[in-house]
């Protein structure tokens, strides 16, 4: 991966949606969904994006499809500029990018047979018609561990896991390189969260593809993912190998997300780091690190609610948003400047690793 | 083979694939109300459109209005006869006839105009959906029956055709409300949301995604509009101002009779009659859709 | 040894619906003690939720608790007993937290109002001392600035602190037994954290025991003493929480630690459980589990299992218990026609 293109590539992407009020809808402020992300994927790697609700995953895997607008910022996919696209570029790109969603009810359509759902991509792009058609819906209906028969059937006749399956096969039928996980196991029951994510390993090795897996389960992310992004508050918090990122948190906000996973292991220790209070709202984000009310870095001061902290490189590979974890850029007279009184220093507390 | 799926031969339900459309009408053909309903609705249609084979009399003509006129019902005239010595059963068949059909016909343009407008509105948003949408309430502060009596007062004698037209164009209003709202929902729906990401065109998404799945509410709102026309048809016709004589609709039959509304009662009983039934079980029929369509 | 404080024998709640009869719960027995938190795990179609709202009376006609169930608490038969008492009891001697808080809460009242309310029908209580107890329930579940939140309505407050309220609601009289039907599931994991922290607090301040249902085998792991393990409408294990753990016999249990990731552990790919679960309308003859089970064999089709006592405190509903060498012999998933789920 070093060396080469990554295949999707997005700068300082911003989503604002406007908050209206009156009767003529004036914008009275706007809530910043997505704040000034950058990340690239790799070709063949799988990139996690984990947070709370509300701290813009969601919307950021949608704009990278534009299947929301994003207000600004560069999307490159294989070092095309998606946002300068016109209708049909956009359409030929969708080939290339696919999404598959989280509520296996609502997103099939229940007056459509499987089998239409999925000939649809292959319909819309001319990729095959008729009896070639079918053959190809059929052949995906297997390769999800699905019998080719259902493609008469209606998506109420199955289960939420099958019903995912469908989405999954609809997504390949248009054979994408890249395809955005939005939350896809989070609606299924344990057991058959297993199959499912099997089933997406399995096809990205016979495939060749590229994930941004979205979800809010932190174990299910570290085990499917190479590389993973924190997000909060429409901001990427942290960026760092799976490995790396589980064993030496360094945002506090990490530290405090990973400590309160329930380990299944009843000796594990106890002792967890409580968050005080709600996640804020978008619409009204806290000044400077937007994780500063509720933070419980020691070193916490006056300097983290005027600064807004750079996502910066602490160990090779590893970057994380945080001026009182050294090494920073923010210089200790700048922070001292705006009434910092504790220098940086290292804290990763015991509660938040999962040896 | 990855992730190969094995489901318990128990979860096989053993019921054969059903399209959400047939599960419905299996669930209304389940109450007893509907089926009787469906019945009546049959026979009176079945009547209707056999008309020229069921009716004992040519229902305009007038074999002798000296003698044959305002006769009660008996045995040759079950229904009785009318003032112009028409026989009234014959009329009431005919009427079934005209009336169903001008119900029907009147709804469908009703369907195409409001569904048009109303998903366009829905589907559009912003600011074209509020201009729309403030037409169509300018539209629907003027009662439907004043507005139709204004037109047909305005130009009397129509056609039956220019009789439908306005039926139909001043029954869209609501409807459209229902479709725009549906839309609405729908619009933000994830299937809608996956189409689009596959690269379907708006267009695509209009007719292959949203309309399928107005088709419920179309259908109850539909049922509901014929039985509301019928009404409204005979109403206009016992103003006067309705279906044109000698043409035989249940509305011109009571206001034939409407002179001497004690003496020639069967004038008014019988198409009476005729039309509380077919409207009954077209509610019925409605509401049991309703009912079917929601709970999925 | 103590009396239970609550007992359920031969539980049997079925919903008869077009599809036939759904014999969700099927013949459940278990105690509750006085103090204790005992954990209910099993994924959707299991019949967790189905015996928690029967505790209660809750369930509503398709359903129907058959005759010949026992829900004993304080020297009384649950099942049989009257509205007004059953309602006597709701709320005041047991209550339920549900999952869902905003579908709990009555948009149009103050939360405030909602939480006093169940003081003023079950104590008695005036508008203005009710309405103080309950500011003060809401400070013990730790809302910030419980004055000013009691006059908000749910649809201000976040998941979080609507959830708080759900609490305040169910501890204000005390009861002896608070059933928690999935109480954190539809929350943030941080938030989870501080909901499931605050429960066990509570607990140890009121002494109330906590029916805790949950799919979640971590939050188990971090709030129950005792668990049962639910599966196709029975109880296929029960043991304390280290020992079920530790040893888990039935392959139900097994196969459900295995299915998931745990974080630091690494795995190449996920255990799966293969099949799905049957459809209440139709559960197998034999053992329930037979079709997805990699150990079973002729037994399991031709008798139901009973429930095996396996070590102190701990039993399950498997063959394996007298057959346990078979548990070295794995075979691949019977197999059995993919098929689809009932409608």
């Amino acid at each position: 991966m070093n060396g080469t293109e990554p295949l999707v590539s997005v700068r300082n992407l911003r989503k604002e949606f406007p908050i209206r009020k009156g009767v003529l809808s004036r914008q009275v402020g706007a809530v910043k969904a997505v704040n000034d992300v950058s990340f690239d994927v790799a070709r063949g790697e799988t990139l996690g994006v984990v947070g709370e609700s509300g701290c813009g995953k969601t919307t950021t895997g949608r704009t990278i499809l534009r299947l929301i607008e994003p207000t600004s910022g560069e999307i490159r996919f294989e070092g095309r500029d998606v946002r300068s696209m016109g209708t049909s570029e956009l359409r030929a790109l969708r080939r290339g990018m696919q999404i598959i969603f989280q509520d296996p009810v609502s997103s099939l359509n229940p007056r459509m047979t499987v089998g239409a759902i999925i000939r649809e991509g292959l319909t819309i792009h001319k990729l095959a018609e008729g009896a070639a058609a079918d053959a190809r819906v059929r052949q995906l209906l297997q390769e999800v561990g699905l019998r080719p028969e259902y493609s008469n059937r209606y998506p109420h006749e199955f289960s939420g896991g099958q019903r995912q399956r469908i989405g999954i096969a609809r997504a390949l039928s248009v054979e994408p390189k890249f395809i955005v996980c939005d939350e896809p196991v989070s609606a299924l029951d344990v057991s058959v969260q297993a199959q499912v994510i099997n089933l997406l390993e399995d096809l990205q090795r016979d495939h060749d593809l590229t994930y941004m897996f979205i979800a809010h389960d932190l174990s299910v992310v570290e085990h499917i993912a190479d590389r993973v992004a924190v997000m909060y508050l429409g901001k990427i918090v942290e960026l760092a190998t799976a490995e790396d990122l589980y064993r030496e948190p360094l945002m506090p906000y990490t530290q405090a997300l990973l400590s309160a996973v329930p380990v299944a292991d009843p000796h594990a220790r106890k002792e967890r780091i409580i968050l005080q209070g709600d996640v804020p709202s978008p619409a009204n984000p806290p000044s400077g690190c937007v994780f500063h009310p509720r933070c419980h870095h020691p070193a916490k001061d006056a300097a983290c609610a005027s600064i807004v902290p750079p996502l910066e490189e602490k160990t090779p590979g590893h970057f994380a948003a945080c001026i009182k974890q050294p090494p920073t850029t923010v210089s200790w007279e700048q922070q001292r400047e705006v009434g910092g009184v504790h220098p940086p220093e290292r804290y990763l507390p015991l509660a938040a690793v999962h040896a | 083979m990855p992730g190969q799926i094995q489901d318990s031969a128990a979860t096989r339900a053993a019921r054969p694939r059903e399209s959400p459309f047939a599960l419905g009408v299996r669930r209304i053909l389940r109450r007893p109300s509907s089926r009787v309903a469906f019945f009546v609705l049959g026979v009176i249609v079945l009547v209707g459109l056999l008309a020229p084979l069921v009716a004992p009399y040519n229902p305009s003509a007038q074999p002798d209005i000296v003698r044959l006129k305002d006769l009660p019902p008996s045995f040759a005239h079950p229904f009785g006869t009318d003032p112009y010595s028409r026989d009234v059963l014959s009329r009431v068949i005919y009427g079934a006839r005209l009336s169903l059909m001008i119900g029907v016909l009147a709804t469908i343009v009703s369907l195409t105009v409001g569904v048009a407008y109303g998903a366009v509105s829905g589907y559009a948003g912003g600011f074209l959906d509020a201009v729309m949408m403030r037409v169509l309430d300018a539209f629907l502060s003027i009662p439907r029956l004043l507005l139709l009596i204004g037109a047909l007062v305005a130009w009397p004698r129509l056609s039956i055709g220019a009789l439908v037209v306005f039926l139909g164009l001043t029954g869209w209003f609501g409807l459209s409300r229902i479709v725009r709202g549906q839309v609405l929902a729908l619009k933000h729906a994830e299937f809608v949301t996956a189409a689009h990401a596959l690269g379907a065109s708006r267009r695509r998404i209009l007719w292959r995604h949203l309309l399928p799945n107005l088709v419920s509410p179309i259908v109850v709102a539909s049922t509901l509009g014929v039985a509301h026309v019928i009404v409204l048809e005979a109403g206009l016709s016992y103003l006067g101002i309705g279906v044109p004589p000698p043409l035989a609709s249940w509305g011109n039959i009571i206001y034939d009779g409407a002179d001497q509304p004690a003496a020639l009662w069967w004038m008014s009983l019988f198409p009476g009659l005729f039309m509380v039934l077919t409207v009954m079980t077209l509610n019925i029929l409605g509401e049991a859709l309703r009912d079917a369509y929601e709970r999925r | 040894m103590t009396a239970p404080l609550l007992s359920i024998r031969d539980l049997h709640t079925s919903f008869y619906t077009e599809s036939g009869v759904a014999r969700a719960v099927d013949g459940v027995s278990f105690d509750i003690g006085a103090g204790e938190t005992l954990g209910i795990v099993g994924e959707s179609g299991c019949g967790k939720s189905v015996t928690a709202l029967s505790i209660l009376r809750l369930i509503q006609p398709p359903g129907r608790i058959e005759t010949g169930s026992v829900i004993e608490f304080e020297g009384k038969n649950l099942v049989t007993l009257g509205d007004s008492e059953i309602r006597d009891i709701r709320g005041n001697r047991i209550s339920m937290i549900f999952q869902e808080p905003m579908s709990a809460l009555n948009p149009v009242f103050m939360v405030g109002d909602q939480v006093a309310e169940v003081a003023r029908v079950h104590a008695g209580m005036g508008r203005r001392d009710a309405w103080e107890r309950a500011v003060e329930m809401l400070e013990l579940t730790g809302m910030p600035d419980a004055e000013a939140r009691a006059r908000q309505y749910p649809h201000q407050l976040s998941g979080g602190m609507r959830q708080r309220v759900l609490i305040a609601m169910a501890l204000m009289m005390k009861p002896a037994l608070v059933i928690a039907d999935e109480p954190t599931t539809a929350l943030d994991v941080t938030i989870q954290a501080q909901i499931l922290d605050l429960l066990l607090d509570l607990q140890k301040k009121i002494g109330t025991s906590i029916l805790m249902i949950t799919h979640d085998l971590g939050v188990i792991a971090e709030t129950a003493s005792r668990v049962i393990v639910m599966y196709a409408g029975e109880v296929v294990e029960q043991a304390e929480v280290d020992e079920l753990f530790a040893k888990p016999h039935h392959p139900y249990t097994e196969g459900l630690m295995h299915s998931m990731p745990h974080i630091g552990h690494d795995q190449e790919r996920l255990n799966v459980i293969p099949g799905t679960v049957p459809a209440p309308t139709e559960w197998p003859t034999g053992c329930r589990f037979r079709e997805r089970c990699p150990y079973s064999w002729d037994l399991c089709e031709r008798e139901h299992p009973p429930l095996y006592q396996i070590g102190s405190g701990h039993i399950s509903r498997c063959h394996l218990a007298i057959e346990p060498e078979r548990r070295n012999n794995p075979h691949p998933p019977l197999v059995v026609e993919a098929g689809v789920a009932a409608a």
